[in-house]
């Protein structure tokens, strides 16, 4: 077991920050720093400066928003589930928003009011959230399986919509957005999802003492004062709050939540409460890299957020399946 | 609510559509249903087929004709009289609203389903790339004569589809006058070419753009402007994201208007504010209709383009 004495913190932070940086000035279109600079001095408004300000800034500030969020949903989920499995998707609330989007899309509201994409999304989140909870409240298995029964549930509604697709292109334009983006969103739409992210961060900060406890099995958590039901609806409301408001403006992007908090284990050790944040910073980290990556790779066609995702995180996956093995006896 | 290319995406989605195995729903979405054709007025003319020449009596000239693509139901309606159109695909009535108001009235429409052919007991089915292969096989139990016809991307596709169609339907006559006027009106663009050809893209959210090889790119160039996209490296529909789309900074964005009903995600995103505030009054919306398919009316969408050029601001896009 790699177990660095050293905190990865401070390197995990340098590196978000210069991945930031990069993410500024990489695009589509490459404009040579100096380019940048002039443009940020010159008088506005000029290429670089809407570029930078209306592109770039707002795709990394949402790719930071949701990496982080799928991060640590990700690592409070493993946590309370005590299940190397659990990922922010599990209790249903990724596929009520993707739901939800994607009722605005067929239905035609995100053309008449822009807002209506997230909000609907936000809003299938807690719908699918308080289904879960309202089925699986009296215990981890029961919430799991609510979980998987609210996310058949959404996932046979997403199926409805497409077959009911308007035309070939609605059903295009459907499969498209569940692939996943943070590209050209507007400000307006990033400020619409943030107090949700950030209420759902709240919830989830006060999760890691009941998660440390939990470790030692349910019946040795209550005896040490923790209110396991208080505990789950914390997570959930969390959970569905933030990965809600995240799925809902970037679609569906897989791993992150799974793999981040695996790979940050085995450097800061495995008490849930020592995760969360590392996990946050890493899933952060792992979805920019991933999407300046993306603007990087020369496609002729966008590739898309939740494809690359999925792609990187598998093989990680494989790795972390034969380290367990190596490791068990 | 515009879309640009909304049909001519669609035809792009619906490959990608096949790709992803909705193989089935595809076929559905051919064509027709059902009932002999009534009335028997002469086909509706547009003004294109003025000066046709009589058509030459054939011998046999089908009589019950069944289209199973979008594309050959339009020219079908312009070519043949109603009492001989056996179905049409019930995807044209949106089409033919627009380039051929009312020339549908009457006249049947089909799903493109096997049981609909052997219903309808057509004695030519003219089928597209994707309909072909059903339509041959079950063209011998109702004794009907397959004619396949491709995709028309260019003027010198649609000469070709014309005059495919023309002679299968039995025709000839007046797929010749279709082409004459069409060319008469190319010839017409090409003799009075702006000084300055305008830089313009067909741009709706930055999926896919239609570049080099497209339909649209080729009414784009017939109306005298430069289509930004045709540079795209290899792609005929490539995707051309804002960044690429400020840079590039085109005098106008060509916007498709539909006549479907339900708007989508391409149009929020087409409705960026950036594009609001940097195109306002350069946005300029066509019939998606005319762009879908290649016709002898593409000529007129080259020529409605070029007359919307002229309602643009001088000078190029400010920041």
């Amino acid at each position: 077991m790699v177990r660095l004495r050293q905190d990865p913190m401070p390197l995990m932070l340098a590196l978000l920050l210069a991945t930031a940086g990069a993410s500024l000035v990489i695009g589509k279109v490459w404009l040579p720093p100096v380019m940048l600079f002039d443009g940020l001095a010159a008088p506005k408004p000029n290429l670089a400066w809407v570029i930078v300000t209306e592109l770039r800034i707002p795709r990394t500030v949402l790719a930071l928003m949701v990496g982080a969020t799928l991060g640590l949903g990700g690592a409070v989920l493993q946590g309370l589930l005590r299940n190397p499995l659990a990922e922010p998707g599990l209790l249903g609330v990724s596929g009520g928003a993707a739901l939800g989007a994607v009722i605005a899309i067929y239905f035609g509201l995100a053309a008449r009011f822009a807002l209506a994409t997230p909000l609907l999304g936000i809003a299938g989140a807690l719908v699918a959230g308080a289904l879960t909870f309202l089925f699986g409240r009296s215990g981890t298995l029961t919430l799991i399986l609510a979980g998987s029964a609210v996310s058949g549930l959404a996932a046979a509604g997403l199926a409805l919509a497409l077959n009911f697709a308007p035309s070939p292109y609605a059903a295009y334009e459907i499969t498209t957005w569940l692939l996943g983006s943070v590209a050209e969103k507007e400000w307006r739409q990033i400020a619409l999802c943030t107090p949700f992210v950030l209420a759902g961060w709240l919830c989830l900060a006060a999760t890691p003492h009941g998660l440390d406890a939990l470790t030692l099995g349910e019946a040795q958590a209550e005896s040490l004062g923790v209110n396991l039901n208080r505990l789950r609806v914390l997570a959930l409301a969390g959970v569905a709050f933030s990965v809600g408001a995240a799925t809902a403006m970037a679609g569906a992007i897989g791993f992150v939540g799974l793999v981040a908090p695996h790979l940050v284990r085995p450097f800061v050790g495995y008490r849930p409460s020592r995760i969360l944040l590392p996990s946050a910073v890493f899933g952060a980290l792992l979805l920019l890299v991933t999407d300046i990556a993306i603007r990087v790779i020369p496609t002729s066609t966008e590739l898309k957020l939740g494809v690359l995702t999925s792609l990187i995180g598998t093989p990680f996956f494989f790795w972390l399946v034969l380290r367990l093995r190596r490791m068990s006896p | 609510m515009t879309t640009p290319r909304k049909n001519e995406l669609s035809l792009k989605a619906a490959s990608v559509c096949r790709r992803l195995a909705c193989l089935p729903l595809m076929c559905l979405l051919l064509p027709a249903c059902a009932g002999p054709a009534t009335g028997t007025e002469g086909l509706p003319s547009d003004g294109a087929s003025s000066g046709a020449l009589p058509a030459p009596v054939a011998v046999r000239k089908p009589t019950r004709i069944m289209s199973m693509m979008l594309c050959n139901d339009v020219l079908l309606l312009m070519m043949v009289p109603r009492d001989r159109i056996a179905s049409i695909t019930y995807l044209a009535h949106d089409a033919v609203e627009a380039l051929l108001p009312g020339a549908d009235t009457g006249v049947a429409v089909n799903h493109g389903t096997a049981e609909e052919i052997l219903l309808q007991k057509p004695d030519l089915i003219l089928a597209g790339t994707d309909s072909a292969p059903m339509a041959r096989k079950l063209a011998k139990a109702v004794g009907a004569r397959v004619v396949e016809v491709g995709a028309a991307n260019s003027f010198a596709d649609i000469r070709r589809v014309v005059r495919q169609v023309g002679m299968a339907v039995g025709e000839p006559g007046q797929a010749h006058a279709l082409l004459a006027e069409m060319d008469r009106k190319l010839a017409w663009l090409a003799s009075h070419q702006p000084a300055r050809p305008l830089r313009v893209v067909a741009w709706s959210g930055s999926q896919a753009v239609p570049g080099k090889g497209t339909l649209t790119n080729e009414i784009i160039a017939a109306s005298g402007a430069d289509n930004i996209a045709a540079r795209l490296p290899d792609s005929r529909y490539g995707s051309f994201g804002l960044e690429e789309l400020l840079a590039a900074r085109p005098d106008a964005i060509l916007q498709g208007e539909t006549r479907w009903s339900g708007p989508s995600l391409q149009d929020a995103q087409s409705m960026h504010p950036l594009i609001e505030r940097y195109w306002r009054g350069r946005r300029i919306g066509y019939p998606d209709a005319a762009y879908a398919c290649g016709l002898p009316q593409s000529a007129d969408a080259a020529i409605a383009l070029r007359n919307l050029y002229r309602e643009l601001p001088v000078g190029r896009p400010r920041w």
